[in-house]
């Protein structure tokens, strides 16, 4: 496939992964919260 | 060839922890994790199998022969639990841990240490959902759906949603792994759109479970405060209604049926080009089928609920939008088909099962395009048509396509080619005895045979004993299955080479065998002609 190695930036990736797994986390528990909470019905 | 950019010599362990208990307890490497992921959910597969077997005994003859009727009902339960949560999806999690970074060029996934922990979290979910099975009162017995006001009634309830709770978090954070490795750890030139469609089958997989474990999530904490804090979601009598557990529990339970899908779609969109020695036809149509079928999958949920009396217009709604599922895999069907045609194709083993799925998946999905048409789901409503339906999915289709990818991977993940003969009587023995298992449960559910019942009309006794048969035959094939790999791992002499297969493409056939310990730590370049679907047009 190839003999050299392409180039990239590591902190950036660093970054990206933060931020991309922040972001799915986030509404994970945003989605489990919003499934419970929709259903409350107060009395 | 990429050792430059991997390693230069077949040094398979250079750079693993000696000590047992840190490499494999402690393991943040993809490969030792989906190593893990791999045998645990092999051993569940076996568990699960055992529990088949009960079933399968109590009904060779009607009348009540070897348990009482509440085991029974565990047994059934515990089956699905175990081979969905602890089979089929950690085995596709594996084979993602494994795969996904050799093939997008990525030296790890993003996050190895949460990676860890989401492996580590299931032997100890499983163990307390296990371990239900010898408390006073006994495990979950109602089903796998768990539907209230039948599941309330269970003692060990809260052991259960625990045990759920916990594998939820675990395929949330795999999945969170899976989406930050595959959008920000490709190699430079890996556009999405030449990626792997394995890897793209993932990518949509894990989108998949974020949007729909957290309501599982969700559905089973609402049965909890139901039965121990005095709350009625679904207690009629309190003003809830257990109906709304139903569209909850399917709204993550269809899209659970995809997650169990479509990674094996992607596995025999990678096996199919390597041995009919073509590109795959249509690559783009592929991924956008996925991405189709995912969306598809959130609009379908009441399809599994039309007999409890949903308004005209929602069923004939569903049904619709059920049957319009069939376009998309349809596409998909005709181009592995048009793959294979003009191919120069060779039958090793992971082919076979490649073939064998294909086939026997669509049967499984013409049964439910006919279970989609409400008036006929009216019949076939719980019966064994459904369970006859479903198995020709999960286990012909996401069980096989497990199975295949396994030998297609094990010589790079071993070193070793395992025994193409063995190999070949597995999947004869498995294909044959998975006909005579599930396919007489069609004629079973169309004369009406309920399902999940340990006792029945001895009209029915006839297909019973033949499924029975099939059933303890497809069991015993299975430990040739486990032969076949311990002696690829630990015994066979026969070495393989770096691309294993003539036909293979793709960066993963670009490190040693075994692979090593760490691959791809500075990225390789891409070049597209070297990639398993060809060059893509944009």
């Amino acid at each position: 496939m190839t003999q050299q190695a392409g180039k990239f930036d590591q902190e950036a990736r660093r970054k990206g992964v933060r931020r991309t797994a922040w972001a799915v986390g986030a509404v994970a528990v945003a989605i489990f919260l919003y499934s419970i909470l929709s259903m409350l019905k107060l009395s | 060839m990429a050792h430059a950019a991997t390693h230069d010599h077949h040094d398979d362990h250079h750079g693993a922890p000696t000590n047992f208990f840190t490499r494999w307890c402690m393991s943040t490497n993809h490969k030792d994790i989906g190593t893990l992921y791999l045998i645990f959910s092999l051993a569940a597969f076996f568990v699960g199998g055992s529990f088949a077997m009960v079933i399968r005994a109590e009904l060779f003859k009607p009348g009540m022969q070897l348990v009482q009727p509440y085991f029974f009902n565990e047994m059934t339960t515990m089956h699905a639990l175990v081979m969905i949560f602890g089979a089929i999806m950690p085995a596709f999690v594996g084979l993602g841990n494994w795969m996904i970074p050799l093939m997008i060029g990525a030296p790890d996934m993003a996050l190895p240490r949460m990676n860890n922990l989401s492996f580590w979290i299931l032997p100890f979910a499983f163990a307390l959902l296990l371990s239900t099975l010898f408390m006073p009162g006994g495990s979950p017995a109602g089903g796998w759906t768990m539907y209230p006001p039948l599941s309330l009634q269970t003692g060990s309830l809260a052991y259960a949603v625990f045990a759920i709770h916990l594998m939820g978090i675990s395929s949330i954070m795999g999945a969170i792994n899976i989406i930050a490795t595959i959008l920000n750890m490709r190699a430079p030139g890996m556009d999405l759109l030449k990626m792997p469609v394995f890897v793209w089958s993932w990518l949509i997989t894990a989108f998949l479970l974020i949007a729909v474990m957290p309501v599982l999530a969700g559905a089973v904490t609402m049965l909890l405060t139901d039965k121990y804090f005095g709350t009625s979601f679904f207690n009629a009598a309190g003003g809830g209604d257990p109906v709304l557990y139903q569209h909850i529990f399917w709204f993550f339970g269809h899209p659970e049926v995809y997650i169990m899908i479509l990674p094996a779609f992607g596995i025999i969109s990678e096996i199919v080009p390597t041995f009919a020695r073509k590109p795959i036809f249509g690559y783009k149509a592929m991924v956008f089928a996925i991405a189709a079928i995912a969306f598809l999958s959130f609009i379908v949920w009441a399809h599994h609920m039309f007999a409890v009396g949903l308004p005209l217009g929602a069923e004939i709604f569903f049904m619709y939008a059920t049957m319009l599922i069939s376009v998309p895999t349809g596409i998909k069907v005709f181009n592995w088909v048009s793959t294979m045609w003009g191919g120069s194709m060779t039958f090793e083993t992971p082919m076979l099962f490649a073939i064998a799925f294909i086939i026997l998946f669509t049967i499984g999905g013409f049964s439910g395009l006919m279970l989609a048409l409400v008036p006929a789901d009216f019949q076939y409503h719980d019966t064994y048509f459904v369970v006859a339906h479903f198995h020709y999915v999960l286990v012909t289709g996401a069980a096989f396509a497990i199975m295949a990818a396994t030998y297609y991977w094990l010589p790079k993940w071993t070193g070793h080619m395992y025994s193409e003969t063995w190999g070949k009587v597995h999947f004869w023995s498995s294909v044959i005895s998975v006909n005579v298992l599930f396919f007489p449960q069609h004629f079973l559910g169309l004369a009406g045979m309920p399902r999940r019942i340990p006792d029945y009309n001895v009209a029915f006794a006839n297909f019973n004993m033949i499924s029975s048969i099939g059933g303890f035959w497809f069991g015993a094939s299975q430990l040739i299955f486990l032969g076949v790999i311990i002696h690829a791992v630990w015994f066979s002499k026969k070495k393989a080479t770096d691309r294993v297969w003539e036909g293979a493409k793709g960066l993963e056939w670009t490190v040693p065998s075994p692979a090593p310990f760490h691959t791809f730590e500075l990225p390789p370049v891409i070049r597209d002609e070297e990639l398993a679907h060809g060059h893509v047009e944009d």
